[in-house]
């Protein structure tokens, strides 16, 4: 199987003063694997996600995604990339002053897809995520664990080569976090997406085979 | 009503620019004309021993556009009236030549001294008299109107602007969560800014229609009726269709990096 993505002595700093926080890293996932990246607060893990997504370059090393080299990559061809992630947020980062549906095609009307595919896209992706029903609201007037749900769905539009998720239940409840973790099982099954979720803690309840990272002292291990 | 208010916080200054602009045109248009009556108004006397030709002026100084010699003939019948015919002939031997010298040319009082001097300098030139004091507080007085108009307009548009980014910051934090999502999720800086651009592009074109209907009105109704000599004699040059154009480009230009200032702030921010 290939590597969606793909670390060598991958080193990332941060703020002005270049500060280190991953340092000669070293790492490889493959395609339709589920992937957990734990580790203390502030150990670098919502760090190593954001260069996932480029919005972080590598300052030594490389960090290649779907083929692309990070480090050198321009912003066209990343803006391309990213149409084939999908990313879900701990807080979720939904467009407030847009529909539930709407949130949910944005990948879809970012790929220029005409109107009546977003619509029928819409209606399965909220039907997945059980909220047919919340098609036209706008977020605020949903609970956390919708909103997130909304995330997932969002994240899953465009059947995405990679999902990368940075504490995506951590301002859940139990019974929404669960939801969520379903979600992504299937997602990761069903359409043999790599998925790559950083959270200081796995659930218990999670049957999938999955790969754990732990990022200690700037390095990523794996734990076996 | 927040929408309205929005739209207006950027129509008002944007208008404001758009009135300096059109100001300045029309007064740019009005001023010529009065800029080349002066200079076509304006003529030096000289008199000279012998007849000259232009370019012999010109050879002297090449700011002399026109040189028109005074009928001797007419002063002599002036000033010898009741003076025999053989009197008359031998005052009109004697009299020099007088020529009004026409300039090409506004010019300041060093400008008409160098003339002045440079004319003096010719051996059959008896004296020059360049009416410097009566033209010089007509140019100081049109100098002064105009320096004054230009530094209103500047004064307006500097203000202007500033009201223009402060909108601007209210635009950014309003849509800065769109277009860092958007931003995320791959999309190009056009279709992240789409929106903003629409809005400020239908502004731009309202706020070119009201300042060129307020000109137009001017001209076609207020010019008239209103009995002010300027405005009556100048009322072609109050407004021109062509500075529709001018306006429409200004705010478009202005549209234009206003957007792109709200969409490059947006960017940096720590998502």
């Amino acid at each position: 199987m290939s590597n969606v993505i793909h670390a060598s002595h991958l080193t990332l700093t941060y703020g002005k003063r270049g500060k280190e926080i991953i340092k000669d890293a070293n790492f490889s996932i493959k395609k339709g694997e589920f992937v957990f990246i734990t580790g203390p607060s502030g150990s670098g893990k919502s760090t190593l996600l954001k260069a996932l997504y480029g919005k972080l370059k590598p300052s030594e090393g490389n960090l290649v995604v779907g083929g692309l080299d990070l480090s050198t990559i321009r912003q066209t061809k990343l803006q391309e990339l990213r149409t084939h992630m999908g990313i879900i947020f701990q807080d979720y980062k939904l467009v407030n002053e847009w529909t539930v549906k709407k949130n949910v095609v944005l990948p879809l009307m970012i790929a220029g897809y005409p109107t009546e595919i977003q619509e029928t896209q819409a209606h399965r992706l909220l039907k997945h995520v059980k909220l047919p029903e919340h098609a036209d609201r706008y977020p605020l007037e949903l609970s956390g664990g919708e909103q997130q749900r909304v995330g997932v769905a969002r994240a899953l539009a465009k059947n995405p080569v990679v999902i990368l998720a940075d504490e995506p239940t951590g301002n859940l409840d139990d019974y929404s976090s669960n939801v969520i973790w379903d979600l992504m099982e299937n997602a990761c099954q069903q359409l043999d997406t790599t998925i790559l979720v950083v959270t200081h803690k796995i659930p218990t309840i999670f049957s999938l085979p999955y790969r754990h990272f732990i990022i200690e002292s700037k390095g990523v291990y794996e734990v076996h | 009503m927040k929408f309205i208010k929005n739209h207006l916080m950027f129509i008002l200054p944007l208008m404001a620019i758009l009135l300096g602009i059109e100001f300045y045109l029309v007064f740019e248009r009005t001023t010529n004309t009065y800029e080349k009556s002066l200079k076509e108004g304006y003529s030096m006397l000289v008199v000279t021993k012998k007849p000259m030709e232009l370019s012999a002026f010109q050879t002297l100084n090449d700011h002399i556009s026109s040189a028109e010699q005074i009928q001797r003939e007419s002063i002599v019948s002036e000033v010898a009236k009741g003076v025999s015919e053989s009197g008359s002939e031998e005052i009109l031997a004697a009299l020099p030549y007088f020529y009004n010298l026409g300039l090409d040319s506004y010019l300041h009082t060093s400008g008409l001294e160098k003339i002045k001097k440079d004319l003096e300098a010719e051996s059959n030139i008896k004296k020059v008299e360049t009416f410097g004091s009566s033209y010089q507080s007509s140019y100081r007085l049109f100098s002064f109107v105009k320096f004054v108009l230009k530094v209103f307009i500047a004064f307006m548009a500097v203000v202007s602007l500033f009201l223009i980014m402060k909108q601007m910051e209210i635009w950014k934090y309003a849509h800065k969560e769109r277009m860092q999502v958007m931003e995320i999720f791959g999309a190009p800086l056009m279709l992240r800014a789409g929106v903003l651009f629409k809005v400020a592009f239908l502004d731009a074109l309202f706020s070119t229609l009201l300042v060129s209907g307020i000109f137009l009105y001017t001209k076609l109704y207020w010019a008239s009726e209103s009995g002010i000599e300027i405005m009556t004699q100048n009322q072609e040059a109050l407004f021109k269709f062509g500075d529709m154009g001018i306006l429409l480009g200004a705010a478009i230009l202005i549209v234009i990096i206003a957007v792109y200032t709200v969409v490059f702030s947006s960017k940096g921010v720590e998502e």
